[in-house]
């Protein structure tokens, strides 16, 4: 089920908010936890079971983990933990990958599995992971099942993130504080979120969709669809965690922010800092800490950030796409730690247009089908292919999105946010802002369910996460 | 107001509308029709096990839950709005206003499409009329659009290009001009549709093209007497008046018989169906809308002379204007009937043949079979 759907909206949040504050204390954990497997079951029943195996796992080899801590079957179990989480997602999420190289480089034709991906593995999987490693590293480990696997399958964050570690919300799994002032953050939150996804994201999707399809492309047509594809790519992810910490909050949680105005970073490190930060900061933990971080050999260091963003480009999709779309960072990582960094850092202007400019290339890999049409694409923003420089499409369109575009660029930075607080500094100020608060929220909830009655353009970006 | 009951009020009235919503979505009975869209809305899918675990139900619920949202028109002409006034969005799902008129875009030119529809005409030439004593005609009815989309800066294709290239492919057929007879002001506003009785400069250049002369004859105006929300009217959502669907008689039209093959077999049918113009499509009212053959017989006819007409829903509200010249027309819609089994209905001798196609179903000619 999407957020951003009427059946989510109109049905399935008010029954599981009645039946939520409703229950006694002891029974929320098991509502969420109900809630959370329909809402999983509802596009896909059939691998419900392999989440609850999953976490089933988890479950039992954390107890195991803690039982035995400070010996070495602690760390063994760990090991196989580990191992059976990477294992789910390495089978169901990138087998076909492998075979098909495979098959590639050898010549062979071993049948692919053509398994369907289930959705939200790759956040729950690395959920798991975390949660056994934290429990080693002397977290804890959660007794009671009902509460891991509501904590796991948590609806909010299940298929889009943020990835909430357990140590983040281990003690308001069991005790949490439900408030006026909490609810109506996480409804304000969450209604700016479906906004942001609905509104603008689903509108530069289908930009981005008419552009693909035309027959009439041109240099500028393939600007304009880099720019929308960013806009796209941003508004519908921040929107999806806008709405997963607003429906955190709804129900009494703090879920970690996920974006921070990612687009006026003034160089890559920063830009990985503001975009996908619970990603981030996961392989930063469970990953290059670990491996030794910075604190190895110069050649060490380098190989580990390239490992780093290799995985972190599979993570993505099991394509070729995505590992050059993380090698495509690491190369930039790698190059600011070593020299441009401090250069950067002298000139803003030029490093804010340096990171658009590289996070835009690198968005066209990363939401190409394969590295051909990337490559393709990259060439045809600098005139590669012989196309024209306009096409009436492009003049079109551009006419026809102008104004979305600009509120998307807007958006897209902290103007508004500041100009609101500004309004908010004045006495008569912060009047008319309370005053228009609530009409505004509204407003954004009446277009957003006119916007989905009207059936228009919602595609659901995660399915190959 | 207190910080707390501010925040009270917002969670208490977004919640409250989501639950109204909810309650609305349960309580209100499901419509199986919507009359502005023209189209039959989604019922509750079936409740089963297949259905559940194979992703089916969840899909066909959310259509569902589309299709009978409470206040589902109120919520189409809001995006509407928006995306027409507060965003400046040149269409909305390719619905157009300008100039007073709502259009849809018809764009690119789809080389393929003209392929089909010179092929399925190729077809019936080879069966039915090659060798026959018979006078082939070609004439393109252009769409609105081709008054309205370039101009108002909307994505057109060159409709002489179209021309040229459906008379390349049909070259054993003489070319008609109509584009010359025509403005914008001879459609209706809110339907794809032309106006009847602007048609008479139409009527007058095929009947002289053709050899025929159309009797010279006073035509009343008469009105529907409802207002006519045309086709897109309902499609767009956006909040347009009305037109008025006026039809003509004259004197020549009194003696003629029309017989329809809608239900397979031979049915008298009136000339303008007033049932129909109270109906779901009030252009219905022409000839009573679709149906593969259609004869208007006028026995009150100076000469012997027979038309038949390839034809697509333009030709509804023009043929009853022919009807004077000829003792016979025949109205063949490929769409409704197979050109193969058009024997059945039609003899073809020695009539004149009349290619009658708007630029919008060539270039969408899917449908001809």
């Amino acid at each position: 089920m999407l957020f951003s759907s009427l059946s989510f909206l109109y049905y399935f949040l008010p029954c599981v908010l009645i039946l939520y504050f409703l229950a006694p204390k002891k029974w929320k954990n098991s509502v969420l936890l109900l809630s959370s497997l329909f809402f999983y079951a509802w596009g896909e029943p059939k691998y419900v079971l392999l989440m609850l195996l999953a976490i089933l796992c988890g479950y039992l080899f954390a107890l195991l983990i803690a039982r035995y801590r400070g010996r070495r079957l602690s760390r063994l179990f760990l090991l196989l933990s580990v191992s059976i989480s990477a294992a789910i997602l390495g089978f169901f999420k990138y087998a076909d990958f492998f075979i098909q190289n495979f098959n590639a480089v050898t010549g062979l034709s071993i049948p692919l599995l053509k398994i369907a991906l289930p959705i939200g593995i790759s956040f729950y999987t690395f959920q798991l992971i975390s949660y056994t490693v934290d429990v080693y590293r002397g977290v804890p480990a959660q007794r009671s099942f009902i509460d891991l696997a509501a904590y796991i399958s948590l609806f909010p964050q299940l298929i889009a993130g943020p990835i909430v570690r357990y140590s983040q919300i281990a003690e308001q799994l069991s005790s949490r504080r439900h408030s006026w002032d909490k609810a109506a953050l996480g409804i304000r939150r969450f209604t700016l979120g479906l906004g942001k996804k609905v509104l603008i994201a689903n509108a530069m999707g289908q930009l981005c969709e008419i552009f693909r399809a035309s027959q009439d492309k041109s240099v500028l047509f393939f600007w304009l669809y880099a720019i929308a594809n960013m806009l796209h790519i941003y508004f519908d992810f921040s929107g999806y965690s806008d709405m997963a910490i607003g429906l955190g909050k709804l129900f009494g949680f703090d879920f970690p922010e996920n974006f921070n105005y990612p687009y006026i970073s003034r160089s890559v490190t920063e830009f990985w800092r503001r975009w996908h930060i619970s990603l981030g900061s996961w392989f930063r933990d469970y990953v290059y800490i670990p491996m030794g971080g910075n604190r190895v050999s110069k050649p060490r260091w380098l190989l580990n950030i390239l490992v780093v963003w290799l995985l972190t480009g599979f993570w993505h999709g099991a394509a070729w796409n995505f590992l050059v779309w993380g090698l495509f960072f690491a190369v930039f990582l790698i190059l600011e730690k070593l020299w441009l960094l401090r250069r950067l850092e002298k000139a803003p202007v030029l490093g804010r247009v340096y990171v658009l400019f590289t996070v835009m290339l690198s968005f066209i890999i990363f939401s190409a089908e394969n590295m051909g049409q990337a490559l393709s694409s990259l060439g045809s923003l600098f005139g590669a292919g012989g196309l024209p420089l306009l096409s009436a499409e492009f003049l079109y369109y551009l006419k026809s999105y102008a104004l979305l575009l600009l509120i998307g660029v807007i958006g897209a930075t902290p103007l508004p946010k500041v100009l609101l607080q500004r309004l908010g500094g004045s006495p008569g100020g912060e009047k008319l802002r309370n005053l228009l608060e609530l009409p505004a929220l509204l407003l954004i909830l009446a277009l957003s369910t006119a916007y989905l009655v009207d059936g228009s353009f919602n595609p659901f970006l995660y399915f190959r996460f | 107001m207190g910080l707390k009951t501010k925040n009270i009020l917002l969670a208490l009235l977004m919640a409250g509308a989501l639950l109204a919503g909810f309650l609305c979505c349960l309580l209100l009975p499901d419509r199986e029709f919507s009359q502005s869209e023209r189209r039959k809305l989604a019922s509750m899918p079936e409740l089963s096990a297949e259905n559940l675990l194979s992703g089916a139900f969840a899909e066909d619920f959310e259509t569902y839950v589309q299709d009978q949202f409470p206040l589902r028109e109120g919520f189409r002409g809001l995006k509407a709005l928006t995306e027409t006034y507060a965003l400046g969005k040149l269409d909305n799902n390719g619905l157009y206003l300008a100039e007073g008129h709502l259009s849809k875009l018809d764009y690119p030119l789809n080389e393929k499409m003209l392929d089909h529809a010179a092929e399925r005409f190729r077809y019936l030439y080879d069966t039915y009329l090659a060798g026959k004593d018979m006078n082939i005609y070609l004439a393109v009815i252009p769409d609105k659009n081709v008054f309205l989309a370039g101009p108002s800066g909307r994505l057109s294709y060159d409709y002489e290009a179209l021309v040229s290239a459906v008379r390349e492919k049909a070259d054993y057929m003489e070319y008609i001009d109509l584009l010359s007879v025509l403005s914008l002001e001879d459609y209706y506003r809110t339907d794809s549709h032309w106006r009847q009785e602007r048609l008479l400069p139409v009527a007058e250049r095929l009947a002289g093209a053709m050899g025929v002369e159309l009797p010279q004859a006073e035509y009343k105006e008469n009105s529907l007497g409802t207002p006519f929300y045309g086709v897109y009217s309902g499609q767009s959502a956006l909040p347009v008046s009305p037109d008025t669907l006026v039809y003509l008689t004259c004197d020549a039209m009194d003696g003629c018989t029309v017989t329809g093959y809608g239900s397979g077999k031979a049915e008298a049918l009136p000339m303008y169906d007033m049932d129909k113009g109270q109906g779901r499509d009030p252009y219905e009212l022409f000839l009573s809308g679709a149906q593969p053959v259609i004869i208007i017989e006028n026995p009150k006819a100076e000469t012997g002379r027979e038309l038949i007409i390839f034809r697509d829903s333009y030709a509804s509200s023009l043929a009853p204007l022919l009807a004077g010249a000829y003792a016979k027309i025949t109205l063949v819609d490929i769409r409704y009937v197979q050109s193969a089994a058009l024997d059945r209905f039609v003899d073809f001798g020695a009539q004149d043949v009349l290619f009658l196609y708007s630029s919008t179903l060539l270039n969408n000619s899917l449908a001809l079979r």
